[in-house]
């Protein structure tokens, strides 16, 4: 990217961009597009010809239309010059970056001119400039940027009259040439013969026609990454996370199974499912919320090391956090505990962030986090006790703790929290209301956080030490959950007992949901959604399973602290947005 | 392995014959009382943590070499794993197998190197059960007659198996309990399910659980198909191409040629379709300048469950700008016949492709692959002169009249397309058995595939076949918007009716081809074919851990209908697979 000088102008915008509701700029987009309009089409009269498609940009259909027009005439030109418009192959000998990197020494004003100094690139120009007999073209490709100089002496009979004519911002071309660099200093190939290889129809959106519309960045992603070559770095990078932790995990002997989607019954976790009908089988189907029951019967089948990196889907609202299909790792060991598990997320965590930033002090909106090991191991009570006094360790009886956590939170006054402490149902949720509203939000160095109360977690094991605990851990950095794991349940016993009081609870506050639907007559067609427990999974367990530990990490999550991204719309390439996509 | 069996007959009993014949349902009631007990004892009866020392493939990698007889007393093992099967010689010495990570050590219980003393000793080794889960910590050594086994001093129930184990039937002469299990499966040869302890093969595919613990193979199958899909993930990171995740909701149904499954999003009250096929976002990402991207992941589609379809599969497209199908078919034979040599050690697999009671065939993946010109092909092989003008009422009467002079079936809408796909069915599919790219399909075939340079009418794509069966699809993708306007158009004609979502779909589609999409050849492979190939399995259930079936309330009505037969009897009767069963295998809007 150093190289480059116009994608600069590109990024400033997008800068703009981000602040869509500056009315202002929005303004002096629009007044200086019809400067453009004029510029690009020069011959207005085919502009509205074909008004097939709704535009979903603010660029009106007719200029859109209008350049469409022209360039398909292009494309006719090409053809009837014998040329191809869309070219079948082309055989590259380097990438932009390969070039800068080769010829970094060059000089100002030298040129390369061995037999070996003469490539062949392709890619998308993002920029021209012409003059009498010489245009410069920038042209990007996957790697970076270079300078196209093209001298009409230089290229074979009426090329530079192409050029000239038949090449648009946004065409893809290929390029042959020597190397050279400017007297200003720009690495240049010395274009000798070139050759269209897509003719694009559309204008890239450029200094007038913006990329003002916020959704338009994620509904159109490939405009957005042509825009703004930064977009594809956080997916590159997103894939080389994924490829860590797939080495991470096989290097200690796991090995990667995939579980069903579709499923009979949706557990593993307390999520509203989406819910799908199969025609052959006749029968309802849910989307899976989680892969931890089908994971948990391979260890009963006799696999100790297993995981899976797949899509969740969970049938809930949009947020910068929440998109509705996501991808996580979950991963099942034999014989081994939490405590295994937690050095784990640590060996997961730290080899990601040195893959994709190479350190591990690492900036995540303006905080400074430090990923070096060994991080904070603290009981959730401890927490609690810590960031408010109160030792829920002490209270039996429900409704005196619900007292004490509402005289603790009164002095916030807030009612949302208040209604949540009420709806509690036992002290260890009031723990848990209170460590998520007053503790999370302040764990913003990475810190597991130790033995969750046995109501909240129904498949984890009993502590082995505390009454009324589980041998569970969550992880949290920057204020967020991004790896929960236990010591597995293995009693089939115990864990039908949870499963069904969970089933228990939810039917409980359905019932609450619905006799509050008819007095109150809230929007929606249902809040409430049916749980049903996983039979095959219970009888599984009643085949044994051997003592294990387990982990989720939230990999979208993960992706967004390692690329400083703010939204999970920005580490998804195509993230579900409020309005259709067309 | 026979040293492990006790001499007598009448020694074998005890233990092991115990519960022998007891009534499932007693037997887990026993058991559950059992537990009960213990834990009213106040004992744990499931430990929190075992620390094995060793998996059971690394015991026996180290300690294979002691000699006969050798007992290492001053080392000290920890070991932990399933029982699969106990005998007892008498009230002092029990002997189980303990298997773990595909393989199986034996557990030689002496009250003498027992913690345990006497008649505790014996009441506790009475208690642990076949399909017990175990932690074992003891000293290795070898019977007298050579058999690997640990010599426990501590013997640690880490969770109880409560149901009855199935276990083999005892054939005449053949007392094998479970000990068939030395010769480690090797993919790409033959596989033999009917040998297997538990047959059943709707056990075997609802509990896949205790297929894997009871039919070793089973592991190595799902291991092989991990295997496929690293190999895959390698050789294209290798070549610099990019893992992306596009998504598998969509607002707009993924074309016409498959039936998506439907769910609804509650918060934003919105109607989603699961996917059928990737390919639309990553050709957009290749558009926004992500040169080579794939993605391996899951598709979906409602249609019916057979030998080779099931509701959601897996599927590997991968998208390389500047290269066209001619690159692709040799990155093709580079990565298939790498994988094969690599799985298998050589080029040559066998494969049961007439049922598990005839042999099976050869399957050779020597590169490079033969390639077959379809047009050209199916009308030397024919003797046919089939009209240039594909599209034209000509070809069509003409094929229809060849159809009838071969006697191939096909079912209306008798479209050019789908006679033309018959004859190739018949004509160049079954010659097909070593991977075969039949190549050049017509325009009216293949909507999405670009025009052939040289040969009006045609377009650059290809199939690759093995076993006469569709694996691979790919072509130089077709890039010129309006092109591929004027071809979803011509195939609108095809429909019986307009479908407005599938033309929402194309609208976006051809919208981002206007923005320019290089010169790019894109490829698809079906993964469960292929890993069915390389597992000798006839059934995609065979390749997927959770196969979908049917709900158990549907299947018991049926076997009252058809008691004989049992539920899979349909699917056990039908040798062929009927892998391209869709109408729309070709003309369809996906890669796979």
């Amino acid at each position: 990217m150093e190289g480059a000088l116009h994608p600069m102008r590109l990024k400033q915008l997008l800068h703009f961009a981000a602040f869509p509701k500056l009315n202002k700029t929005h303004f002096i987009f629009r007044n200086t597009r019809s400067f453009s309009t004029t510029r690009c089409a020069s011959s207005p009269a085919v502009a509205g010809a074909r008004n097939r498609r709704p535009s979903s940009s603010q660029t009106s259909t007719s200029d859109r239309e209008a350049i469409r027009a022209i360039r398909i005439k292009k494309v006719e030109e090409l053809r009837s010059k014998g040329l191809d418009a869309y070219a079948y192959t082309w055989q590259r000998t380097h990438a932009a970056n390969q070039l800068q990197e080769i010829y970094r020494d060059l000089g100002n004003g030298e040129e390369a001119v061995c037999e070996s100094d003469r490539v062949s690139i392709a890619g998308r120009i993002v920029a021209r400039r012409a003059f009498g007999k010489l245009a410069f073209l920038t042209l990007r490709d996957e790697s970076g940027t270079i300078q196209l100089y093209c001298e009409k002496e230089m290229l074979l009979s009426d090329q530079f009259e192409h050029l000239k004519t038949l090449v648009d911002i946004g065409d893809i071309l290929g390029a042959e040439g020597s190397i050279k660099r400017t007297e200003k200093g720009e690495l240049s190939v010395c274009v000798t013969s070139f050759s269209i290889l897509t003719k694009s129809l559309l204008p890239l959106p450029d200094k007038y026609h913006g990329l003002t519309d916020i959704d338009k960045r994620y509904r159109q992603r490939y405009i957005d990454m042509i825009a703004n070559p930064e977009v594809a770095d956080v997916f590159r990078k997103r894939a080389k996370i994924i490829s860590e932790i797939r080495k991470t995990v096989e290097s200690a002997g796991f090995i990667e199974v995939e579980t069903p989607v579709l499923q009979g019954a949706a557990g593993g976790a307390e999520a509203r499912p989406f819910i799908t009908y199969h025609n052959s089988l006749g029968q309802d189907l849910y989307l899976r919320i989680a892969t931890e029951l089908h994971l948990k019967r391979m260890l009963v089948g006799g696999f100790e090391k297993v995981y899976e990196i797949g899509r969740i889907f969970r049938n809930e609202g949009l947020s910068t956090r929440h998109n509705p299909e996501f991808t996580t790792i979950e991963m099942y060991e034999a014989y081994t505990d939490y405590e295994s598990m937690m050095n784990m997320a640590e060996e997961i965590v730290t080899r990601s962030a040195l893959a994709v930033n190479g350190k591990l002090i690492i900036d995540y909106q303006g905080v400074e986090i430090s990923l070096e090991r060994p991080w904070r191991r603290e009981t959730m009570h401890n927490l609690v006790k810590e960031a408010t006094g109160i030792d829920f360790a002490k209270f039996e009886d429900l409704t005196a703790a619900k007292e004490v956590a509402l005289q603790m939170l009164n002095a916030g006054g807030d009612n949302q929290n208040k209604s949540s402490i009420e709806a509690c149902p036992s002290v260890g949720h009031v723990l848990n209301e209170v460590f998520e509203l007053v503790v999370e939000p302040k764990l913003l160095q990475p810190t597991f956080v130790l033995d969750y109360p046995l109501e909240v977690s129904p498949l984890a094991k009993p502590h082995r030490r505390h009454a009324g605990l589980t041998e569970r851990f969550e992880l949290f950095v920057c204020g967020r959950e991004m790896a929960n794991a236990f010591s597995e349940l293995t009693d089939p016993l115990d864990q039908r007992e949870r499963l069904e009081d969970q089933v228990r609870q939810h039917k409980k506050k359905n019932a609450a949901l619905v006799s509050e639907d008819k007095s109150k007559k809230v929007d929606g067609d249902d809040d409430a959604y049916d749980v049903n427990l996983d039979e095959d999974f219970l009888t599984a367990l009643e085949y044994g399973m051997p003592p294990a530990s387990g982990m989720g990490i939230g990999i979208d999550r993960l992706v967004m602290l390692l690329t400083n991204s703010v939204s999970i719309r920005d580490v998804i390439a195509f993230p579900v947005l409020k309005t259709p996509r067309v | 392995m026979a040293s492990a069996k006790p001499k007598g007959h009448a020694k074998k009993t005890a233990a092991a014959a115990e519960d022998e014949g007891m009534d499932p349902t007693q037997y887990f009631e026993n058991r559950l009382r059992a537990l009960a007990a213990q834990k009213e004892a106040g004992s744990n009866p499931y430990p929190h943590k075992f620390e094995a020392q060793l998996s059971i493939p690394e015991y026996v990698k180290k300690y294979e070499n002691l000699s006969s007889g050798e007992h290492l007393e001053d080392v000290e093992v920890r070991i932990a794993g399933r029982i699969m099967n106990k005998r007892s010689s008498s009230s002092k010495l029990f002997f189980y197998d303990l298997h773990g990570g595909g393989a199986k050590v034996q557990v030689m219980t002496d009250e003498r190197t027992s913690e345990l003393e006497g008649e505790e000793f014996t009441r506790f080794h009475s208690s642990v059960k076949r399909g017990d889960i175990v932690g074992i910590v003891g000293f290795p050594g070898k019977s007298k007659r050579g058999e690997l086994s640990i010599f426990p001093k501590t013997f640690i129930v880490l969770s109880h198996c409560l149901h009855m184990m199935p276990r083999q039937k005892v054939t005449p002469g053949g007392g094998a309990e479970n000990t068939k299990t030395t010769d480690v499966w090797i993919p790409g040869t033959g596989r033999n399910p009917e040998s297997y302890i538990l047959k059943d093969q709707e056990t075997r595919y609802r509990q896949r659980y205790l297929d894997l613990m009871l039919n070793m193979e089973v592991r190595e199958i799902f291991r092989t198909r991990s295997k496929i899909i690293s190999y895959i993930r390698h050789f294209l990171d290798e070549r610099d191409f990019l893992e992306v995740e596009t998504p598998m909701m969509n607002m707009i149904a993924g074309g016409a040629a498959a039936r998506p499954f439907v769910t609804h999003h509650n918060d934003l009250n919105l109607k989603l379709f699961m996917r059928i096929a990737p390919e639309l976002y990553l050709k957009e990402l290749v558009v926004g300048g992500l040169d080579r991207v794939y993605e391996i992941g899951k598709q979906f589609r409602n249609e019916g469950i057979d030998l080779t379809h099931n509701p959601e599969f897996t599927t590997c497209e991968f998208y390389m700008a500047f290269a066209d199908y001619n690159d692709l078919m040799r990155l093709t034979e580079d990565m298939l016949s790498g994988m094969v040599k690599e799985l298998t050690g050589g080029y040559i697999i066998k494969y049961h492709a007439n049922g598990l009671d005839q042999d099976p065939i050869e399957i050779d993946f020597t590169p490079p692959f033969r390639r077959i010109d379809m047009i050209d092909e199916l009308e030397k092989i024919a003797k046919l002169n089939i009209p240039k003008d594909l599209s034209s009422e000509e070809t069509n009467k003409y094929l229809v009249d060849a159809c009838a002079k071969f006697e191939i079936k096909c079912p209306p809408p008798q479209t050019t397309t789908r006679l033309l796909d018959k004859l190739v069915g018949h004509f160049l599919e079954e010659t097909c058995v070593n991977p075969a790219f039949i190549i050049n399909h017509p325009e009216i075939m293949s909507p999405l595939a670009k025009w052939h340079r040289s040969k009006p009418g045609l377009t650059e794509r290809f199939e690759l076949f093995i076993n006469k069966h569709e694996v691979c699809n790919a072509y130089t993708e077709l890039n010129d918007p309006v092109v591929q306007r004027q071809r979803f158009a011509d195939q609108l004609k095809d429909r019986q009716s307009g479908d407005d979502e599938a033309m929402a779909l194309d609208e976006t589609f051809c919208t981002a081809l206007e923005y320019g999409l290089p010169p790019t050849g894109g490829w698809g492979l079906g993964i469960d074919r292929f890993a069915m190939l390389l597992t000798d399995s006839q059934n995609i259930k065979e390749v997927l851990l959770f196969p979908a079936m049917k709900p158990l309330e549907d299947l018991n009505k049926e076997s009252n209908k058809k008691t004989q037969d049992g539920p899979l009897a349909q699917e056990r009767n039908t040798v062929q697979p009927n892998w391209d069963r869709g109408s729309m295998k070709n003309g369809r809007r996906h890669k796979i």
